[in-house]
């Protein structure tokens, strides 16, 4: 995709804002939640753009509802862009996804059906939003927690076919695929073989809860082993990308994220040994 | 289950919405009428769209995501809202916040406006005891918080500019500034609880508070009457004179008096940043 390997990054948040803006500590790169530095203009604002004249950003959001069968928001492209544009981001993602309709939206990632129109949408809006955005969207692979009867595929094989028929980038969270395939009694193994190396740019790894019954996506934690073990397995096939580490909820002191940083650049970097 | 018709995407989105944006719950979604207006059969089988997993059937796994979309509102209020939260407690603002997002739910790609009107929604509906009448204007202030910080960035006026102001001038405030006329002394009774202190809930008490950010730092004052009336007709964009003659009664004082609460009121809003270039 022409996309380079930033190396390893973590999620900008507030509460590390001073840390990093006085320490400067040692990352190759930081992702953005969008929609949190979208018609703000006071103490974000200030951080983020110290934080990009040093280190290189991402974008990362979760309201552009790709899949949703409301009309495109091209008001909130126009946002997207222009933040973009200021904080030189890398590149700008959202997920395979809608997040409401009929002009509502939930805050959340709701599943698609896996169809041939679902696909067919996805496809055409993908295409229109990379046009206004002049530049590719990078999609990622969500949680979910239920499927539809009416799917047709697998995930994989509706990501895999949207990356090539919509000409975008893939962003792989592996946790998400640990998360999704043990909510729906699929083969994280088989999932990840299923998806097209030349297309992933990015890559997230994070932390879940395990209810037992069902796995749910809260970024609350270190990364499991079972995710490490996909990650490590993914990157063998596909070589070096891009890898971000997300912790939203019970944010711990930056050193903590520091040190699962250093712990997926063992897996990064001897990856082969890891993987086997 | 017989599987229904294949519905389109649109009609498989609005109804999944219908249902989890329930405020009882993804059962009592099925049975709504919107969701079953879209697809009616699943209604008495929610198998009949959504696959059930080895662990969860397919109400539970709907239920998750109607879980998910109050508790992640509600969660992003209660940071909003906690001095509201803490005179009210936990349970009763749970229930005002979902009440809130089943009436008004989000329109916006961001979460800075969802609680907008709540502090209307909160006047509208809690009891009209002091102690939910004070959490109404204590909503007022914590909006106003929310609204400061978010607006845009502005570059405070130099001493040598203020020097420069004429009877005619306009003065520019900060974008970052709320002025609210209140009921009760909630800006008082919100700086002795944050101190750690457990005032008593206050009689009715007309206030005058304004709130603005100097810098990064979002602050809250008490003003009196006067001094809130001139900071309105500045806000207003009087020109300084003009704004003053409206502002000031006739009893204020003597011409010496006016001219000396003048340059404290000033001086007290021009160290808050209140007046920008």
């Amino acid at each position: 995709m022409g996309l380079p390997d930033l190396g390893l990054g973590v999620g900008l948040r507030t509460q590390h804002f001073r840390h990093i803006t006085t320490k400067w500590p040692a990352m190759d790169w930081f992702e953005i939640l969008s929609e949190n530095f979208i018609d703000t203009g006071g103490r974000p604002m200030y951080f983020l753009d110290q934080v990009a004249e040093r280190y290189p950003i991402v974008m990362h959001g979760v309201s552009l509802s790709v899949g949703s069968t409301d009309p495109i928001d091209f008001g909130f492209l126009d946002k997207l862009k222009a933040l973009a544009k200021r904080v030189r981001a890398k590149w700008l993602g959202d997920h395979v996804c809608w997040t409401g309709v009929a002009g509502l939206n939930g805050h959340d990632l709701y599943p698609l059906p896996y169809t041939e129109e679902s696909l067919r949408h996805m496809v055409s809006r993908v295409r229109t939003i990379q046009d206004y955005l002049e530049r590719p969207l990078v999609l990622e692979n969500p949680s979910t927690y239920l499927t539809f009867g009416v799917s047709s595929m697998p995930e994989e094989e509706f990501i895999a076919r949207l990356a090539e028929e919509a000409d975008c980038a893939l962003l792989l969270d592996v946790n998400n695929v640990y998360v999704t395939c043990r909510n729906h009694d699929l083969d994280p193994v088989a999932y990840l073989a299923a998806i097209p190396a030349d297309r992933v740019v990015q890559i997230h790894l994070a932390g879940h809860t395990d209810n037992g019954t069902h796995c749910i996506d809260t970024h609350d934690g270190r990364v499991v082993d079972a995710v490490w073990e996909l990650y490590a397995r993914f990157t063998a096939r596909v070589g070096a990308r891009a890898t971000l580490l997300e912790w939203d909820a019970d944010i711990p002191k930056f050193s903590v994220l520091q040190q699962e940083v250093r712990k997926a650049a063992r897996f990064r970097n001897g990856l082969r040994k890891a993987a086997a | 289950m017989k599987p229904v018709a294949t519905p389109s995407l649109g009609t498989l989105e609005a109804w999944m919405q219908a249902v989890v944006m329930h405020p009882e719950g993804a059962e009592a979604g099925l049975r709504s009428q919107p969701a079953r207006r879209f697809i009616a059969p699943a209604a008495r089988d929610p198998s009949a769209v959504v696959l059930p997993s080895k662990q969860l059937n397919s109400l539970e796994r709907l239920e998750i995501y109607a879980h998910m979309y109050y508790a992640r509102l509600v969660e992003v209020m209660e940071g909003e809202y906690p001095t509201v939260r803490q005179v009210l407690g936990p349970s009763a603002f749970s229930a005002a916040c979902r009440g809130y997002i089943a009436r008004h739910p989000s329109r916006s790609r961001l979460l800075n406006g969802l609680s907008a009107s709540f502090p209307d929604f909160l006047a509208r509906t809690l009891p009209r005891t002091h102690r939910h009448r004070l959490a109404v204007d204590i909503a007022r202030i914590e909006r106003a918080m929310e609204d400061v910080f978010d607006a845009p960035a502005s570059t405070p006026m130099t001493a040598a500019e203020f020097a420069a102001v004429a009877d005619r001038t306009r003065l520019w405030t900060n974008p970052a500034l709320v002025l609210l006329k209140l009921r009760y002394p909630a800006n008082t009774f919100m700086n002795a609880l944050r101190r750690g202190g457990r005032p008593r809930i206050p009689r009715p008490r007309a206030t005058r508070v304004i709130v603005f950010r100097r810098g990064f730092q979002v602050l809250r004052r008490d003003q009196e009457p006067e001094q809130f009336r001139l900071l309105q007709a500045l806000v207003a964009g009087q020109p300084l004179a003009a704004a003053v003659r409206a502002s000031i009664g006739r009893r204020a004082g003597s011409a010496e008096r006016v001219a000396q609460r003048l340059r404290g009121w000033f001086a007290e809003w021009a160290g808050a940043h209140l007046f920008v270039r």
